[in-house]
C-alpha cells in the first residue's frame, strides 16, 4: 500500500546563490532547477502526489561567504514553475500545488504555490506563490521534502506521470 | 562459464535478500497502518492518508459535492491565507504532520476544517485496522470532538 502511495522524486538540482545585504540578515536567492517528480501509476482522477527531497547546505551554497554558525532565519518562495517531463505534457491536469515539509515534529507542512486552473495547451505552468508561507523553519532542517500535487481530470492507468519543478527561494541568513 | 553463473546466482540471492529486507522494513513500520483511504462519518468526503518523511498527511480525494453551484470546482475559500483561497478543495491536505507515537496513536498533527478555515490540533487513534477516531481540539484535548472514520478499499481498474 505504502509503495503505491509513495512517489519518488529524483533530484537533479542546480543551485546558485545571489547575495545582497539587508538589515536583520543577509538575503540570498536560492534556486533549485529540474527537480524531478514521478507520480506513480495507476493514478486516479483527483489529486495525486509526488515527492522529492532537497537539502540545503549553507556552507556549500555560500562558499567563501559562509561563516560557522550561520543559519536560515527566514525563507519565502518567490517563484515556482512546473514543466512536463514526459510525452504526455499537461494532458488532463487541472491544477498543481507545491508544498514543503520536514521531519521536525514541531514544524508544519506549508503550501507555498498553486496553479488553478491550468491553461489548456500550456508548455509550462508558472505557479502563483503564497508570500505569506513561512518556510524558514522547514529550510533550516536541512532535509526538506518538496511535494507536488497534481489534480487529474480522469484516471490514468498506463504508467507514471513525470514533471520537473524549478523554484526560487529568498533566504534570510543570520 | 561456471564461475559466471555462480557469480550471477550469488548476486541474485543478495539482491533478492536486500529487496525482501527492504520491503519487510517498510511493511513492518507500524505507523504505516494509517496509510489508506478513509471516509469521515458524514460520508461527504474521502481522505487519502499517506506518509511524507516520518509524518502522515491526509488529502481530500473525493467530495460528494466537488463543484460550486456554478459548476466550477470548489476551492478553499475560507483559507485564512488569501493567497491560498484558489487551492482546489479536492486535493486539499486537511490532516497534517501526524507522528506515530506507538499504541495505535498518531498525534502532534493538525486537522483543518475547510467549512470555516479553522485549524485544530488533532490526535488519531486506530480502534482496529478499519476504524479511526479522529479527535480535533483547541488547547485542551479533553475538550474537543471525535469523528469516526472508516477505511475504504482501493478502487480496482474499471472494465472497458
Amino acid at each position: 500500500m505504502f509503495k503505491y502511495l509513495r512517489t519518488i522524486g529524483i533530484a537533479a538540482i542546480s543551485v546558485f546563490m545571489v547575495a545582497s545585504c539587508s538589515g536583520p540578515g543577509e538575503i540570498h536567492e536560492y534556486s533549485v532547477n529540474d527537480l524531478e517528480f514521478s507520480l506513480e501509476g495507476p493514478l486516479f482522477a483527483g489529486p495525486n502526489s509526488g515527492q522529492a527531497e532537497i537539502s540545503i547546505d549553507l556552507a556549500e551554497a555560500l562558499g567563501e561567504g559562509y561563516v560557522e554558525g550561520m543559519r536560515i532565519s527566514d525563507a519565502r518562495l518567490t517563484s515556482a514553475t512546473v514543466t512536463p517531463n514526459d510525452t504526455l505534457g499537461f494532458a488532463n491536469i487541472n491544477a498543481f500545488i507545491v508544498s514543503f515539509a520536514s521531519d521536525n515534529e514541531d514544524v508544519s507542512m506549508q503550501e507555498a504555490a498553486v496553479k488553478n486552473p491550468l491553461e489548456e495547451g500550456a508548455a509550462d505552468a508558472s505557479l502563483a506563490v503564497a508570500p505569506e508561507a513561512e518556510l524558514g523553519e522547514i529550510m533550516e532542517e536541512g532535509k526538506v521534502y518538496v511535494v507536488l500535487d497534481a489534480d487529474l481530470a480522469e484516471d490514468y492507468w498506463d504508467g507514471n506521470r513525470d514533471f520537473k519543478l524549478n523554484f526560487t527561494l529568498e533566504l534570510t541568513i543570520k | 562459464m561456471l564461475r559466471k553463473l555462480t557469480f550471477l546466482a550469488v548476486s541474485a540471492v543478495i539482491a533478492f535478500g536486500t529487496l525482501s529486507f527492504d520491503l519487510q522494513q517498510k511493511s513492518e513500520d507500524p505507523g504505516d497502518r494509517l496509510v489508506g483511504i478513509w471516509e469521515p462519518s458524514n460520508g461527504r468526503s474521502r481522505i487519502k492518508i499517506d506518509r511524507i518523511g516520518n509524518k502522515y498527511y491526509g488529502r481530500v480525494v473525493w467530495l460528494i459535492e466537488p463543484n460550486d453551484p456554478d459548476g466550477t470546482p470548489r476551492t478553499d475559500i475560507n483559507n485564512p491565507n488569501p493567497d491560498l483561497r484558489n487551492v482546489p478543495l479536492r486535493g486539499f491536505r486537511m490532516c497534517k504532520d501526524f507522528v506515530y507515537q506507538g499504541d495505535d496513536q498518531w498525534s502532534e498533527g493538525t486537522l483543518y476544517d475547510p467549512n470555516n478555515g479553522s485549524t485544530y490540533q488533532g490526535t488519531i487513534t486506530m480502534r482496529d485496522m478499519n476504524t479511526l477516531d479522529m479527535r480535533g481540539y483547541i488547547g485542551v484535548e479533553a475538550i474537543g470532538r471525535t469523528d469516526v472514520w472508516k477505511r475504504l478499499k482501493m478502487p480496482s481498474r474499471k472494465k472497458k
